[in-house]
């Protein structure tokens, strides 16, 4: 049983560094392991920086290209891992947005509040001008009230369809009161949201369409529901006030075991995302996961009183320095839904891409953002061809995780960003250079290979096969006893091509 | 309020999907094995060609004479001008320049049509094979309001016109998740990416531009001599991931052997097909419109010939059964011209129907024509009223089927003409509802209509792609893979027919 108080082992700092970064390299590792406390090394890298970054330029792609080079250089990796997490969660696409100034604002919003209070967060959501464009608030007028947005919002940002016994934590009814409550709502040609009263459905105006009452069957509010216009919710009334009124009560939602649903279902996806690859949402479990995550969860709320205080910060904190986020192998056991050892999560491809240029002190190179070695093939390209485009998500349901994101084209397409890497020779920091990697003094084929693990931070997570595999390309089948760094030719074929191999390997796909 | 307007951002790629909510009985990957394997057991193929650019229907299938009071080849010559010395940029094709490639005749009018004259290629398949089908007026509800190039292109390619958010990815691609496992390769694209139209995250499109070249992508550096280390070292790293227990490594072991495979697979089907003698008159004659005519469509046709040979000849690993290719160009807003030589629009025509009538050729001799659907689309059509030597964004416009079970040539009904030449009557004594003179909108566009009572309703294209789904992949309900609208059923497509004519 630890806690924040236990010191890492090794094994432990990697997979922090690996999980809750972007990859774990060498002399971070062995700063940390053994020597660091979990609470200690959670601190380090919940410290964020004060400025706010903001991904800039003229185009989408430019702004693109400004986000992953700053994931590349950031300090703090795990800031960049939670604004990856909240975009995937906030979904929302430039495709439909057509905007890079409205994409640029939200990301930094993202970033402002991805440990910060997360009640003020969705507060914030709420008005961010991208949000309102692309989830058709600006759309969602009194006459014509739109309940995207309304929808999304329980179902995708806060509540979750069900709560993790399968009970239903909203009805239809509630989600066209909560559209009224949007009506109105749009932005000015500053980018700020603001409320037109002429937009606004007002029950005077149409009474036919009840009262603002929501949660009547649902939520603990007993049959009569929360009134979104009146005290204690929301004591300004009718009007802009409304839709703060909505979050006040949503927040205050309890699910079928009495427990604060967005604080069940907050923890569940983080944890999901950070620890443990559950599926994305509680819809997608299966009872029995839905069971073995719900203590787990519980735990994770009671530790940081997530469910009260709403502090993202302490409910990270919470989660980095509990056991379940260290325990990296569960028995083959039918209650926690995995099936066999190993919690492996798929390496979204962001992450694959970052972590291999931080691991590998690689820039992208140019305005365009290309891999210095890879026929000027654009990074956005070649992620959009791993599946995952920065500012575009595919719907609003966000990116499909773990072995969605692997498939023979996808998979090519990483293969190809591998070779991209290895061959990236030249000068400069945008060039791949394997001697400041390697002591090219080895001779021995097994400690030439553990070195290129070691660099790449991997040795750990590979097989005694997979080793063997790597010595046997290294020898050319085992005919080399020793192998020549010195030598430029053996160098670029043989320490290329074994950073390339490992860099393609089923093990460097996961973490 | 701030005026918006979607503006989809071309990404052909892949798009990995939001929860495809499809029937649950996908998601077992025993039972997409199963319809996998019937698919294929099914053995069909499905190319599908991209007119990139907005090609003018307008002029591809063209009025010949009046016949009765919607007098379709009178409005097309008062819009369109004989090219003379006074307007050389004239679009109008002349009755005797279009007489050679006469096909059928619109169904509903019984105007008689033709062909371009440039797709002498494509007529040859409607008259000696009976293996062409035109199918009219062909369009969505939706993107008539942009024009835009990409908007319309991505409502194609999704078979989606409002976005609606359950029907991600492509309509093919959507077609392709449902029945075949992630390490399933059923589709290539003839580009350097993944076509919209088969974008899908639940199993896998190639992208290649060579059969020969496709290959695992490896570091040049002394290539031979080193690959078939890399190879080798790379096979057994996923093989062994393959046989663990762990799902995650099963599932990315599963994939990577297979991608292995794919790579090593294709490439040597070049030279299968190249050095068959029973193919070489066919290799000669694709090769002969590369040299002479600068043909690079005919060389991707020849890519597809070539893999088609392969799973035809049950070459091991070889599976893929539908394709995409394009031809680029057809954006002609000036210079589009008519049928004289190194015309904008003859020249692009020629590429195709040449390509095509080698290909069709090709494949009947592979004895594979009966099992072949070709499907030419573009993402839209263009206006009947032309600007000073070319023509802008249109509206609904004519999609080929091309095949040996296509109910198509002068043996079908209607010598295989389906749907409804838009009407592109443009009097200027008339100004309508739609702000347009004639039956033109204010923008000048022929309007879509769902009208049944409508003598040129439109095409929906989800009509034409469900027909495909149903009659020529044996999928039993493509409602699931096409999203229905909502609204008047005059405009909008709320009553679908999945048993168009040309294939039923």
């Amino acid at each position: 049983m630890g806690n924040e108080n236990t010191v890492l082992t090794t094994a432990d700092a990697r997979h922090l560094l690996r999980r809750a970064g972007f990859g774990a390299p060498a002399a971070q590792v062995n700063a940390w392991g053994t020597i660091v406390t979990r609470g200690a090394a959670a601190d380090q890298l919940l410290n964020f920086p004060k400025r706010v970054f903001k991904p800039r330029g003229r185009q989408i792609e430019d702004r693109h290209n400004s986000w992953l080079k700053h994931m590349i250089t950031t300090r703090a990796p795990l800031q960049e891992k939670l604004v990856l997490f909240w975009h995937d969660h906030f979904a929302t696409s430039n495709d439909k947005v057509d905007d890079p100034v409205l994409m640029g604002n939200q990301n930094a919003l993202l970033r402002k509040f991805c440990a910060g209070n997360f009640k003020d967060f969705v507060k914030a959501i709420n008005k961010d001008a991208a949000m309102i464009e692309f989830l058709d608030t600006v759309r969602n007028s009194q006459d014509q009230p739109n309940e995207n947005y309304a929808r999304e919002l329980q179902e995708l940002f806060t509540l979750g369809v069900a709560d993790y016994n399968g009970t239903r934590n909203y009805e239809q009814a509630d989600i066209v009161q909560i559209a009224r409550a949007f009506t109105g709502w749009s932005y000015n040609n500053r980018d700020v949201a603001v409320f037109e009263g002429g937009d606004h459905d007002y029950s005077a105006d149409h009474p036919e369409r009840g009262s603002k009452v929501i949660y009547k069957t649902s939520g603990g509010f007993g049959a009569n529901g929360a009134d979104l216009t009146q005290s204690p919710y929301n004591a300004a009334g009718e009007g802009p006030a409304e839709i703060d009124g909505v979050v006040e009560i949503i927040f205050n939602h309890k699910d079928s075991d009495g427990k604060r649903t967005v604080a069940r279902y907050i923890a569940g996806k983080l944890f999901t995302f950070l620890a443990q690859p559950y599926p994305k949402r509680p819809a997608q479990m299966t009872q029995a996961q839905r069971d073995a995550l719900k203590p787990i969860i519980d735990q994770l709320i009671h530790d940081s009183n997530f469910d009260t205080t709403w502090d993202l910060h302490a409910l990270v904190r919470a989660m980095l320095v509990s056991d379940a986020f260290y325990v990296t192998d569960v028995a083959a056991d039918p209650q926690s839904g995995f099936s066999a050892t190993d919690l492996k999560s798929v390496k979204w491809p962001v992450d694959y891409v970052v972590s291999t240029m931080r691991v590998l002190n690689l820039r992208l190179r140019g305005r365009f953002a290309f891999v210095n070695g890879g026929d000027f093939r654009l990074i956005s390209d070649q992620l959009n061809d791993m599946g995952q485009v920065l500012f575009e998500p595919p719907t609003v349901f966000g990116w499909n995780w773990e072995t969605a994101w692997i498939n023979s084209a996808t998979l090519l397409a990483r293969f190809q960003f591998a070779v991209d890497v290895i061959a990236a020779r030249g000068g400069g920091s945008t060039s791949f250079h394997p001697t400041r990697l390697v002591n090219i003094n080895l001779t021995d084929p097994t400690a030439i290979v553990n070195a290129v693990t070691d660099a790449l931070g991997v040795t750990d997570q590979l097989t005694a096969t997979d080793q063997a595999t790597l010595v046997n390309y290294l020898t050319d089948g085992g005919t080399q006893a020793t192998i020549d760094l010195t030598n430029l030719d053996v160098r670029n074929r043989k320490l290329n091509g074994l950073f390339g191999l490992v860099l393609q390997s089923p093990t460097y796909q996961v973490h | 309020m701030p005026i918006t307007r979607r503006q989809f951002i071309t990404r052909t790629g892949l798009a990995t999907a939001g929860a495809f909510l499809g029937p649950s009985l996908f998601r077992n990957p025993l039972l997409r094995q199963a319809i996998a394997d019937q698919l294929d057991t099914l053995d069909r193929y499905v190319v599908l060609i991209f007119l990139d650019g907005g090609n003018d229907g307008l002029n591809t299938v063209v009025p010949l004479a009046d016949n009765g009071p919607s007098q379709l080849r009178y409005w097309y010559e008062q819009a369109r001008s004989a090219p003379s010395g006074v307007n050389p940029g004239g679009l109008r094709l002349a009755v005797p320049s279009l007489q050679p490639t006469q096909i059928g005749n619109d169904p509903h009018t019984g105007t008689p049509l033709a062909l371009h004259p440039g797709l002498a290629g494509l007529w040859n398949l409607w008259k000696t094979y009976n293996a062409l089908a035109v199918i009219q007026g062909c369009g969505d509800p939706n993107s008539l309001e942009f024009l835009s190039h990409e908007f319309s292109r991505t409502v194609w390619q999704t078979g989606n016109p409002y976005s609606l958010p359950a029907y991600t990815g492509g309509w093919m691609g959507r077609y392709l998740g449902a029945n075949y496992l992630p390490n399933n390769i059923p589709a290539v694209c003839l580009r350097d990416s993944i076509a919209g139209e088969f974008a899908t995250a639940a199993t896998s499109v190639l992208a290649m531009t060579s059969v020969a070249d496709f290959g695992f992508p490896y570091d040049q550096w002394d290539l031979d001599m080193d690959m078939p280390f890399k190879h080798d070292a790379f096979s057994t790293l996923y093989t062994s991931a393959k046989g663990q227990a762990q799902p995650t490594f099963a599932f990315l072991g599963a994939n990577g052997t297979a991608t292995l495979t794919a790579s090593d697979s294709y490439p040597p089907v070049s030279d299968l097909y190249s050095n068959d003698v029973s193919r070489a008159v066919f290799d000669a004659q694709y090769q002969g419109l590369i040299d002479n005519n600068g043909n690079g469509f005919a060389a991707d046709l020849r890519e597809v010939a070539k893999i088609i040979y392969g799973v035809s000849t049950g070459v091991p690993n070889i599976k893929a059964r539908a394709f995409e290719l394009s031809n680029g160009g057809y954006d002609t807003h000036s210079d589009q011209g008519t049928n004289n030589p190194n015309d904008a629009q003859l020249g692009l025509h020629q590429q195709v129907g040449d390509a095509l009538n080698v290909f069709y050729q090709d494949c009947l001799d592979m004895g594979v024509a009966n099992k072949l659907c070709v499907v030419i689309w573009s993402e839209f059509s263009r206006r009947i009223l032309q600007n000073a030597s070319g023509t802008d964004h249109g509206s609904q416009g004519p999609v080929f089927v091309i095949g040996g079970a296509v109910k198509g040539g002068p043996s079908a009904a209607n010598g295989g003409v389906y749907g409804n030449h838009p009407n592109i009557n443009s009097d200027p004594n008339v100004t309508n509802a739609d702000g347009g003179n004639g039956a033109l909108n204010g923008d000048g566009n022929t309007v879509y209509s769902q009208d049944p009572s409508d003598p040129f309703r439109s095409t929906d294209i989800r009509d034409v792609y469900g027909t495909i789904l149903k009659h020529w992949l044996n999928i039993s309900d493509p409602g699931a893979l096409l999203p229905l609208d909502g609204g008047a059923a005059a405009q909008y497509w709320t009553a679908p027919n999945f048993d168009l004519p040309f294939l039923v």
